[in-house]
């Protein structure tokens, strides 16, 4: 038996930490629940942004979120990559650690982007020994989350749901499930979101991320630089009303807003949540006011959202 | 999946072929539909000339090829704005459609090999100048140092922003030369920041870096005079600094990063004719003021076996 959510607590409503509102938050002490990094964007910073993290995990739960572990590459995993990530956990006690179920290059090339893996026996046999090893070095369970994805393999053999819960039981790992990148690989794939939410383990969900997306009409694209879409706020609701309160965060990556803008945006998942018609009339209001009710359109090339942090300070 | 029927290669996966097969489809720099032909892809996939189905799905509304494309468009879009914002000057000095043409060949030349991003412009300054036009070319060879320049300038603020400082460790005192007999002042020795960087350029780059900064958008600058200049980076606050210097300054701190001593390195500096014994004997206590009160270009100074305590 294993313990519902590897025991994590439900941290609240969270935001992801970003260079441009440093500042603010320093100044501010906004009350937000908690802050996500990007764990490549401080494990091997020896400057400002790492002091910033310092200061803010000494105020703030923070959790690690990481783009490069490539759990699925038929590489061996980085073993240095691993010991620095590790080593930042410690040092700022973070609640967790997370990445996600793809791979990001092979033959020691990077692409930096979250690339759709194969889903067959093999390879879930082959995730599941190295997450074993990530769990090893890491000594404490680690956190994998669904991308967006714009591809699929015709020699798959089981959808990405049953091979993260069965990677889940495997290893005990946990889930990290976003909400938007299921709508948004479900338009891609042609399958109904509701069919994945509600075979995912929800136990084995530490944490849900929510964010906006870009409709090329033909596809989706994940490009986290606007709000999220009524449709996406509905597959949550429904999701929180299958597996409970979960700790939520909204992700912002482009074009971002001033702070107070978006942590009014995770907010809105807060009032979902209330039980009550008033808190329930306020959402509604707030969603016709505030959230387009569906993504944005492209009006030139998209691409899926950035994954490093901006320029330095110069005099 | 379809292994390539002549070069099945034993010992591979299903699930390496396919992913250095995609690696080197998305990729490619002529786009998709070229990169599945290509002897890369066909060494671990033979999908090309309308088998691309076989290998990736379609979805009702695009072809394989097309989902594919989404990675391809992304890989060449992400490094090359990742590239954009390590070199912001640069590019707009050499405005976009040259910047990302130079960035685009390096990309084939110096793909990332690393888990971060951050790294990705390090070849970057040695690319400009493995490329830089021939040596029989004078005056574009003359021109050609000065992108170069402004990447190793850039690159090294980059590096400086997020590298070792002394913020928490506290200023360094200067010691009261005047309280020193001549002969024991000579000995001392200075270990730098782990911050400081020393550079010397064909051009005046930190004024033109200076300048672009100080523009707007759009703003077509004059292109400087060619002059050597010299520089020294360092952080504090966690903002990088920049402090022009002259060849003579240059060199001092540059002995003084290798270990010299005051005294060999002032001899080091009149040797080289670098600057006159009258001259340097007036400057050196203002440069020490400066250098000191800037409390981010040294993290010690004092005589060797004091060094080697502090460091024990």
């Amino acid at each position: 038996m294993t313990t519902p959510r590897l025991g994590h607590p439900d941290l609240g409503f969270g935001l992801g930490l970003r260079t441009v509102h440093f500042d603010y938050i320093l100044e501010n002490e906004p009350a937000v629940d908690w802050f996500e990094i990007i764990s490549e964007n401080f494990m091997d910073s020896r400057g400002r942004p790492r002091h910033i993290l310092d200061e803010i995990a000494a105020r703030y739960p923070v959790v690690m979120h990481g783009v490069s572990l490539s759990i699925g590459s038929t590489d061996p995993l980085d073993r240095d990559y691993l010991r620095k990530l590790k080593k930042l956990s410690s040092a700022i006690g973070a609640q967790w650690v997370s990445d996600h179920l793809c791979w990001t290059g092979v033959a020691s090339l990077n692409s930096h982007d979250l690339l759709p893996m194969l889903l067959t026996e093999q390879t879930l046999q082959h995730v599941a020994e190295r997450v074993d090893e990530v769990q090893g070095v890491m000594e404490r369970p680690f956190v994998f989350e669904n991308p967006s994805t714009y591809a699929g393999f015709t020699g798959s053999t089981m959808s990405e749901w049953e091979f993260l819960n069965r990677l889940t039981e495997k290893t005990g790992c946990g889930l990290l499930l976003d909400v938007n990148n299921v709508y948004v690989s479900s338009v891609n794939h042609d399958y109904e979101p509701e069919d994945y939410l509600d075979e995912i383990a929800g136990d084995r969900v530490v944490q849900i991320h929510l964010a906006g997306h870009t409709d090329c009409e033909t596809h989706i694209v994940d490009t986290h630089d606007r709000p999220v879409i009524d449709r996406v706020w509905e597959l949550y609701r429904r999701t929180i009303e299958r597996i409970g309160p979960v700790s939520t965060l909204l992700e912002w990556d482009a074009a971002i807003p001033p702070f107070p803008e978006l942590h009014a945006e995770v907010l809105k998942a807060k009032s979902i949540l209330a039980q009550d018609d008033e808190a329930d009339e306020a959402r509604r209001q707030l969603v016709e006011t505030a959230s387009p009710t569906s993504g944005g359109t492209a009006g030139e090339p998209v691409n899926p959202h950035p994954l490093h942090h901006s320029a330095a300070l110069v005099d | 999946m379809n292994p390539p029927p002549s070069s099945e290669r034993k010992g591979i996966s299903d699930l390496e072929r396919v992913q250095r097969w995609m690696l080197s489809v998305i990729s490619h720099p002529d786009g998709i539909d070229e990169g599945v032909e290509a002897g890369e892809a066909r060494r671990w996939l033979d999908a090309g000339a309308g088998k691309l189905e076989s290998v990736v799905t379609r979805s009702r509304q695009l072809s394989a090829s097309e989902r594919l494309a989404v990675y391809g468009n992304a890989y060449y879009a992400r490094l090359l704005d990742c590239l954009g914002e390590v070199f912001p000057v640069l590019l707009r000095t050499l405005g976009e459609e040259t910047f990302q043409g130079f960035a685009f060949s390096f990309l084939q030349s110096y793909p990332s090999r690393s888990y971060t991003l951050n790294e990705l412009g390090r070849h970057f300054p040695a690319f400009l100048r493995e490329t830089r036009p021939e040596a029989g070319d004078e005056e574009a060879g003359k021109w050609a140092e000065f992108p170069i320049d402004l990447a190793e300038l850039e690159w090294a603020i980059y590096e400086v922003f997020d590298g070792p400082g002394l913020e928490g460790v506290g200023a360094t005192e200067m010691p009261d030369f005047s309280a020193i007999p001549q002969d024991e002042w000579l000995s001392l020795r200075f270990r730098v920041a782990p911050s400081l960087r020393l550079l010397k350029f064909s051009w005046p780059v930190n004024a033109h870096y200076t300048a672009v900064r100080a523009s707007s958008e759009g703003i077509d600058l004059p292109f400087p005079v060619q002059s050597s200049s010299w520089l020294a980076l360092s952080r504090r606050d966690f903002i990088v600094r920049r402090y022009p210097l002259d060849e003579a300054q240059y060199e001092l701190l540059q002995q003084f990063s290798l270990g010299s001593s005051l005294g060999d390195a002032l001899e080091f500096l009149l040797e080289g004719e670098l600057i006159s014994p009258e001259t340097l004997e007036r400057e050196l206590p203002r440069w020490f003021h400066e250098w000191a009160s800037e409390r981010c270009l040294f993290e010690s100074i004092g005589w060797p076996e004091e060094m080697a305590a502090k460091i024990n």
